[in-house]
Order: C-alpha cells, then structure tokens, then sequence
C-alpha cells in the first residue's frame, strides 16, 4: 500500500519538475518566437510577449526554485538515470533564468557605448556621404547613415538638449 | 519626458521596425512613431526633433556659414570594417513582413511621408528627384519638396509667406552650378535650400520647414493606413 502511495506521488513530483522546466523556458521561447525579425507581429501578439516579457524575470526564479526543491526531493529515490533527468531540469530553468535577463537584440545590434565625435574638418567622409544632421541653437551634429544604419541608436546631448538618434 | 531624461536602447523588433525601452522605467517605444506602446509611460510620445538627411558636404558648408559649432559621430573603434556603403542594397534584399499592394508602390519603394492636420501622403523618393520643387496641398496646407543642389538632399517647406501660398520652380540659369543653386518664386524672391530667401521682398525671411520621414511604403502605410500617395 505504501508503496503504491509512493509511486504515483513520484509521478505526481515528476510531472510537475517537468511542467516546470518546460514552462521556464516557454518563459524565454514565447517572446522570443513573436518578436524575431522579418515577421509579422500584430497588435496583441506582441502585447502579449511584452507582457511576458515583463514577468518573465521573477517567474523564471520561482520555476527554479520549485525545480530544486522537487529535485532535492526526488534525487536520494532516483537511479543514476533518473538524476540525468533532473539535472536536465535544473539546467533548463536555470538557463531559462539567465536567458530572460538578457538583451540578446543588443548582441545582434551592436549599441554603441560611448560616441565620440570629431570636427567637419577631421571626419574622414566623402562629400557624397549621407548624414542624419540635427541643429539645435548654435550646435549641429552630423550622424553618418552608414554608421546609424549599423548601430541603429545613440544617446546624445545637443546643447543640453537630451536627444536619441535613430536610424 | 515630463522633464525626466531618459536612454534608450534595441529591444526587440515589431514588423521590421525597432522597439526601444527606456533605462529609467523599462517602458516599451515604437522607433518610427516614438510613441509607448508598453509600460509605465505607455501613451505618451516623443518629441521628433527637426532633423535633415543631407550629404556630408552640404551638411559642411551649411554649418561653417552659419557658423555653427559643428561635429561628426566618430566611428565607433572596431567596428570600422562593419560599415557597408552598401547596406541599402542588402536591406532591400530581406524579406517584408506585410505588404500593401494596390497604391501603385512596391513595398520597400522609398517615400517621404509627410503628415499634416492629420492626414497623411507618401511622396516617391524618385519622384521628387526627378520633379524637385514638387509642390502640393496637405489638408489645404501648400508644401513644397525640394531635392538640394546636390541632388540628393532633401526638404520640405510650407510654401507660404506673408499669408500667401508662393509657387516655387527652379532657376534654369543656376542648373549644373551649385553654388550659385536657388529657387524662384513668382513674387521675385529667390530661395536658398536652406529655404530661406536672398533676394526679393522676403529677403532674410526663411519658409517653415516640414517634419517628414524618410521610409520604406510597407513600414509608412502600416503606420498611417489612411494615407494616399502623390502621383502627379
């Protein structure tokens, strides 16, 4: 009687470890799939990614936490295979935590960290070259296209005036 | 916004144009509309700065005859190899993730999207290089789009000085001499492309100049379904 009580909780624990583990890295593959590029995302398709997005951080904790508290419980009871399962588990959630704090857009991206600038006369760009410009009050910045159209975005103070460059 | 300054940075892509979020409140921006789509400062919109596309030489003599305190984003160090001169061509090779047919454009045709008292009109890129000054009527406000002494450089203007819409055309005698470029109007005032006048009654007097977007037709019709296209 014992231990059939055992067994079909061990399957209930099992079930859960691995609803968990799968449900940790949805966490991370559900935004992921909706937000990549050349794709169309409609309106509450990405509403909704954003949103899990946003709760994905703490989620991701709590599914690793309950995974290693089910693995802690299973562990002393599982054969040597069985423990290759929920070392599985472990890693997956963990994983799937890192993975949500990540940016992993600015990997593709490449922001730039800290601009530097140099006078018309240095830059070393042909007459032909296309910039992005901005005038305000006396000061005027030029954003070559070629670089913008790489880097995409920067942070920039034009006479004191907080602005971000966009391409 | 609301007097807080914030930095952005690429956090995701929606229809092939860039989300931002914000380091101050992780609020989630559509790059093209400026606008909060998620978050805290959901609803709210920044202000577009008045800005130009202009070539690096025009940008040049423009700010040294101003004389303004003029500088150039530096390359980023290692990255310098990673700049293509050709990336238009590569861009123009991905795939459109929508597509409006039946507007007469193709969907990664470049237009000048222009928006006035709400309604919206694209303007083909090689269209108004080829017919620069164009000029047209948005919700009854005349604009006029000129391509600059280079060819490439673009502006728009409200054609309208004094409380009367001006008719803008090219000085055929200034054709091929860049220095001496102008435009005419039909009340004797010539007009530099800075869109300010050098001679005639409105000299010194500059037109307003007109925010637009320079766009691909796919990314601008899904941002303003309503707009129509200038076809003249």
């Amino acid at each position: 009687m014992n231990r059939v009580m055992n067994r079909s909780e061990n399957r209930g624990l099992w079930l859960l470890l691995g609803l968990l583990a799968m449900f940790s890295l949805g966490l991370f593959l559900m935004p992921a799939f909706v937000i990549r590029p050349f794709r169309h995302q409609s309106e509450r398709a990405l509403q909704l990614a954003i949103a899990v997005k946003r709760i994905a951080p703490a989620l991701t904790v709590a599914a690793f936490l309950g995974v290693l508290t089910l693995s802690a419980r299973l562990w002393r009871r599982s054969s040597s295979v069985a423990r290759t399962g929920i070392v599985m588990t472990l890693v997956l959630s963990v994983a799937s935590a890192v993975m949500v704090r990540q940016n992993y857009f600015e990997w593709m991206f490449h922001p730039i960290a800290a601009a530097g600038f140099v006078s018309a006369g240095d830059a070393h760009l042909g007459d032909k070259e296309m910039v992005m410009a901005v005038r305000i009050g006396r000061e005027t910045r030029a954003y070559p296209i070629v670089q913008m159209a790489y880097h995409h975005i920067l942070n920039d103070t034009v006479a004191e005036e907080p602005i971000a460059v966009t391409y | 916004m609301r007097g807080r300054e914030l930095h952005f940075y690429l956090a995701g892509i929606n229809n092939q144009n860039f989300l931002m979020r914000d380091r101050e409140t992780g609020s989630w921006w559509q790059q093209v509309t400026g606008r909060a789509i998620s978050g805290e400062l959901a609803g709210s919109a920044l202000e577009l700065m008045p800005n130009d596309e202009l070539t690096f030489a025009l940008w040049k003599s423009e700010s040294s005859s101003e004389q303004r305190h003029g500088l150039v984003l530096a390359p980023v160090a290692g990255h310098e190899k990673d700049y293509d001169e050709e990336w238009e061509k590569e861009v123009a090779k991905y795939p459109v993730p929508l597509t409006f047919p039946g507007q007469g454009l193709q969907d990664r045709d470049v237009i000048l999207g222009v928006t006035l008292g709400g309604q919206a009109r694209a303007f083909p890129l090689a269209k108004v290089r080829g017919q620069s000054p164009v000029e047209d009527k948005i919700a009854g406000v005349p604009v006029a789009l000129v391509t600059g002494p280079d060819g490439e450089s673009v502006r728009v203007f409200r054609s309208q000085w004094n409380g009367l819409d001006i008719e803008l055309y090219r000085d055929a005698q200034s054709e091929g001499q860049s220095r001496e470029w102008r435009l005419l109007d039909s009340q004797g005032n010539t007009w530099n492309f800075a869109g300010c006048a050098t001679s005639g009654p409105a000299s010194g007097q500059c037109l307003a100049k007109i925010n637009f977007l320079k766009d691909y037709w796919f990314d601008w019709k899904n941002y303003n379904p309503r707009t129509t296209v200038y076809n003249h």
